[in-house]
């Protein structure tokens, strides 16, 4: 048997195969993949990853939002057989639930709605480029104070053989809802504005509160000095937390893409009820009319695209103890230009790649208006091969992995 | 009962994370009831607890909401009035269509995926939505088969095959948000669903081996509809026809694994309800009912059966129907006429079961004719 | 501001140890390192043929939480490529690390692990230094902020992390390859170009590699090369332990 298989192994391209290639793929992964993307020179076959894709090629994906009945939103997301669930349940903070809240925030004065206590120091002239919107800079700081997102993943649904169900959140399981949270909040996503709920103090009595009630969506948009006479009587009285819960019920390689992608859409779709204090009950009610629900204005559409790559010698990095300079390498590399390629970037690893790729690249990254790229996130570890220029080609793509997203999301 | 299927599920080991995994799932098997109190995590020695109760505690392996805890919206009577009730459109004896999809997951030995068809009442809201309260929902959920695979070392020799089954609701799966770590509910559909299925498969056919069934549920029924308030009639009445779903997904899942079964095993579910009709208040027997279409549901029973040996492997009957049977004197409402009216639905969900059954079959055998 | 003070081999019961004190961030870490050990509860996660690394990174205040798992695996992956794990000895063992962040700043809730990051790099490569334990090459990494004026700010304290509009880190091997780099916030290519950039001089300085493949190290303004200050340490301290030695002679 042994034998056999490293007959295989050096041919992997002969027709007197003796084992079907399903089991060659189980006993020599890496001479199997190694076999098809370097097929010989002979056999006239192009270079394609064992699952049938070039390269810079992403899984078929598909979302589907709103489906499910419990949740503020929900999204479906299939990337090839990897599938997220994500649902968004919002529910609500009072401020008097916060311990820090009356220390800092007990006048509604303008100078402390605008607050951050860590960045005292804020410049105008930070917006965005496209942000015409992306004005209240402070605004993040109640999401991250606050903990008004609250994003977890679970892997325990039985969606690979490795995770046992009804175990505590596996290390991967555990980064991973980190990353998702973490990237909600450099990418300032979901805006402060959207959680918050006011009340009005009604110094005009009853019938100006309720008139006040139908403009809160206008107000919170309006800027300060059209409404400075109103902000003595303003105050936050609650918050929307969103719970965001992503199931991954299908592993089958590169879970952050399909998590994130699942998020985002769930987020897409989330709607928030019109909500305010009730100051006969001290407490916030809601209003269940669909037409009164607003969605979250999300800044952005954040994507993510990972890549892993493979490398021809898988132990190069153990058998060379001289690991060539990096000058070395890029002499190496013009030279691979004319002879054998040494090492494949691919894009979406499935799992059976993610097996044999030591060196991750994750990306995410966003387009203005004005089609310019910019990006939100750029992860590389694990590896030599890709360094600058490897990067650059990478973000080339991850900008057209957008466009395919950006799609996708419209449809749906 | 209870607790042993947990244990027997995490052998001991020396290393600390499985250690407290044994932790976990004995405190909280033997503080069922009182599970609550206890989502505190683990790890934690217990002076490090606050000593001001709060409504959330931290767990350090997940991301926690704020300290303080978060309250579910209340949504204003104003509108809850306006509301109404969903009416049941179907026969006593119509069963919702089912879908049923084996081997969406492809690196489980054997999947599956179950959906009910929403009723009238939630495709109404569905298609144009006036409130944020559905009216009802529908059962939603995925199944995947681990094994057979070998026991652990540390595990016990086995002359059979051992089957563990989990069942975890979603955090969003419900009206109300459930926590991560299974509740007393969940814990015992697992242990339902065990029994229903422990009579089904060969288990000496695989000794030395276990068997891992998981069940997450993205949506679950309701117990009542939303807008009544808790009476003494409740009870999980929405858990049932969760049940009935997590046996027909895992049937299908188990023999899309190709683990040999003795039958396909249906899960149904029959009630005795009592709504207010313009000529009374009567109550009568039905077939797969959703709870929040009924005022009150007396009794309910679900079973998990086998129509080609015609055996029933699990029975779970709840509730009282006594007064309603001697005060009509009608023999459509007694326990047998409630059993049986469970079988009809299995008998029901069964014919789905065997059309996805065949498809599985169908896929392994153009796979294998594929790659031979 | 001073560059940052290490020391190798604080522990005496540690296979290896090392602290790394960095002024300009705040960050202060205290790192062991135990290789190759047996590791006799976890016979099932151990490879044939190359070494287990595991990397344990405590908080100093807080108890940990899903951020620490997550920049567990981020220097697991980055050390795991580094260390020959596959030298005689290491296979079916373990290498453990365990990094103790003793001062600086604590890491909030869903809080960036960015700027400890090269600190928590430097003294897990000092930690292996001192326990001898092979690798194919050292590292040097570096936290870049930028602001929204475009400014990048090497190792940036705590206020200046919260203001920038984009946070780097970048770690070079001794040979110049690019190693890791973890970059979040909002920013564009080229202004991630212009931090490579200042990285490299920041970790290698200057620099040209001479045609016979040595560094030749050059102060520039970045001070002293962040990749001479792992070398230098480890020269102190053989100094030291051999001073015996050297005196004699």
């Amino acid at each position: 048997m042994a034998s056999t298989t490293a007959a295989a192994a050096s041919q992997p391209a002969a027709p007197s195969l003796a084992l079907p290639p399903s089991q060659f793929a189980r006993l020599q992964p890496h001479a199997y993949l190694l076999a098809h993307l370097s097929p010989p020179a002979s056999s006239q076959q192009p270079s394609i990853r064992a699952n049938g894709r070039a390269p810079s090629q992403f899984r078929v994906t598909s979302a589907n939002t709103g489906s499910l009945t419990h949740t503020n939103g929900s999204a479906v997301v299939r990337v090839g057989d990897t599938t997220a669930v994500c649902g968004v349940k919002a529910e609500i903070l009072h401020t008097e639930d916060i311990a820090s809240w009356s220390v800092s925030h007990s006048s509604s004065s303008p100078s402390n709605k605008r607050r951050k206590l860590t960045n005292p120091t804020e410049k105008p002239g930070e917006d965005r480029e496209d942000g015409s919107k992306d004005d209240e800079d402070d605004d993040n700081s109640y999401i991250e104070d606050f903990s008004l997102l609250v994003p977890n993943l679970s892997l325990s649904t039985g969606c690979a053989p490795g995770f046992i169900p009804g175990a505590p959140p596996s290390a991967l399981a555990q980064s991973l809802s980190h990353q998702i949270l973490s990237l909600l909040h450099s990418s300032r996503l979901v805006r402060a504005e959207d959680l918050e709920i006011w009340y009005q103090r009604p110094n005009f009595g009853a019938e100006e509160l309720e008139r006040h009630n139908e403009g809160e969506q206008m107000d919170v948009d309006a800027g300060p000095e059209a409404e400075e006479a109103n902000l003595e009587a303003r105050e936050i009285k609650a918050f929307w937390v969103l719970y965001i819960d992503i199931m991954i019920i299908s592993l089958a390689g590169n879970p952050f893409d399909a998590a994130w992608t699942a998020v985002l859409a769930a987020l897409r779709d989330t709607k928030l009820p019109r909500a305010w204090w009730d100051v006969d009950n001290e407490t916030v009610v809601c209003s269940d009319l669909v037409s009164e629900a607003r969605k979250l204005s999300l800044r952005g559409l954040p994507v993510a695209s990972s890549f892993g790559v493979f490398e021809a010698d898988a132990a190069a990095g153990w058998r060379a103890v001289v690991i060539p300079d990096a000058e070395e390498e890029r002499k190496l590399a013009e030279s691979e230009r004319k002879g054998i390629q040494r090492r494949w970037i691919l894009a979406d690893p499935d799992g059976y790649e993610e097996g044999l790729t030591q060196e991750r690249v994750s990306l995410v990254v966003d387009k203005t208006s004005n089609g310019k790229v910019k990006l939100l996130k750029m992860e590389k570890n694990g590896g030599f091969a890709v360094d600058r220029k490897e990067l650059k080609d990478l973000v080339d793509i991850s900008a057209r992995r957008w466009d395919d997203i950006n799609q996708i999301l419209q449809r749906c | 009962m209870l607790k042993r299927a947990e244990l027997s599920k995490s052998p001991p080991k020396a290393n600390s994370a499985n250690f407290l995994k044994i932790v976990d799932s004995a405190l909280a098997a033997t503080t069922a009831p009182s599970f609550k109190s206890l989502l505190f995590d683990r790890s934690r020695s217990l002076k490090e607890l606050p000593a001001v109760e709060t409504c959330v505690m931290t767990d350090r392996r997940r991301i926690n909401g704020p300290p303080g805890g978060t309250r579910p919206p209340v949504f204003s009577s104003a509108t809850v009035t306006t509301a109404e009730r969903p009416q049941r459109q179907r026969q006593p004896n119509e069963l919702r269509k089912i879908f049923l999809k084996t081997g969406l997951i492809p690196s489980a030995s054997g999947s599956s995926y179950l959906e009910f068809e929403p009723s009238a009442s939630l495709s109404a809201a569905r298609a144009s939505p006036k409130f944020i309260t559905p009216p009802s929902s529908s059962l939603k959920l995925a199944c995947t088969v681990h094994g057979p695979k070998p026991l652990p070392r540390s595990a016990t020799f086995s002359p059979n095959l051992v089957l563990t089954t989990h069942v975890k609701y979603a955090p969003f799966a419900a009206r109300k948000r459930k926590g991560h770590i299974r509740d007393a509910s969940e814990r015992d559909l697992g242990v339902h669903l065990e029994t229903a299925l422990r009579g089904v498969i060969v288990a000496e056919r695989w000794p030395k081996s276990g068997l891992d069934i998981t069940i997450t549920i993205l949506e679950a029924e309701d117990d009542r509809w939303w807008g009544d308030a808790p009476d003494s009639h409740d009870a999980a009445w929405g858990m049932m026809n969760v049940l009935a779903g997590c046996i027909t997904a895992a049937s299908a899942a188990i023999s899309d694994a190709r683990i040999d079964c003795l039958d396909l095993v249906a899960g149904g579910v029959a009630a005795v309800v009592a709504d207010e009709t313009p000529d009374g208040t009567a109550a009568r027997l039905m077939l797969d009912t959703d709870p929040a279409e009924h005022q009150s549901i007396l009794s309910a029973c679900v079973v998990a059966y086998m129509p080609a040996r015609d055996e029933i492997t699990e029975l779970w009957l709840k509730g009282d129907n006594s007064k309603a049977a001697v005060g009509t004197t009608d023999q459509n409402l007694s326990h047998e006429a409630l059993i049986d009216g469970a079988v009809d639905a299995a008998r029901g969900a069964h014919s789905v079961l065997a059309e996805a059954v065949r498809e599985s079959a169908m896929r392994f055998a153009g796979l294998s004719s594929g790659t031979a | 501001m001073g560059g940052p003070i290490a020391v190798l081999h604080p522990l005496d019961r540690a296979d290896g140890s090392a602290s790394y004190k960095c002024p300009s961030t705040g960050s202060n870490i205290l790192g062991s390192v135990n290789a190759p050990i047996e590791l006799p509860g976890r016979r099932d996660a151990l490879k044939p043929e190359e070494a287990t690394i595991e990397v344990f990174v405590k908080p100093g205040t807080a108890p940990g939480g899903v951020g620490e798992r997550y920049v567990e695996g981020i220097l697991r992956t980055a050390l795991g490529r580094v260390i020959l794990g596959r030298e005689k000895g290491y296979p079916r063992r373990g290498v453990v690390i365990t990094l103790a962040i003793v001062g600086g700043e604590s890491v909030g809730r869903g809080g960036s692990y960015l700027p400890l990051l090269p600190a928590l790099l430097h003294t897990a490569t000092l930690a292996l230094l001192s326990a001898s334990v092979p690798l194919s090459v050292t590292l040097s990494a570096t936290v870049l902020a930028v602001n929204s004026a475009g400014e990048i700010t090497r190792e940036p304290s705590a206020k200046e992390v919260t203001t920038a509009t984009s946070l780097h880190v970048l770690a070079f091997t001794s040979k110049g390859h690019l190693l890791l780099n973890e970059s979040e916030g909002t920013f564009t290519f080229d202004t991630w170009d212009d931090v490579y950039e200042r990285a490299l001089a920041i970790c290698h300085g200057s620099s040209t590699f001479g045609s016979d493949g040595d560094v030749a190290m050059a102060e520039t303004t970045e001070g002293q090369p962040l990749d001479g200050i792992v070398r230098d340490t480890v020269e102190d301290h053989i100094h030291r332990d051999y001073a015996w030695k050297i005196d004699a002679a």
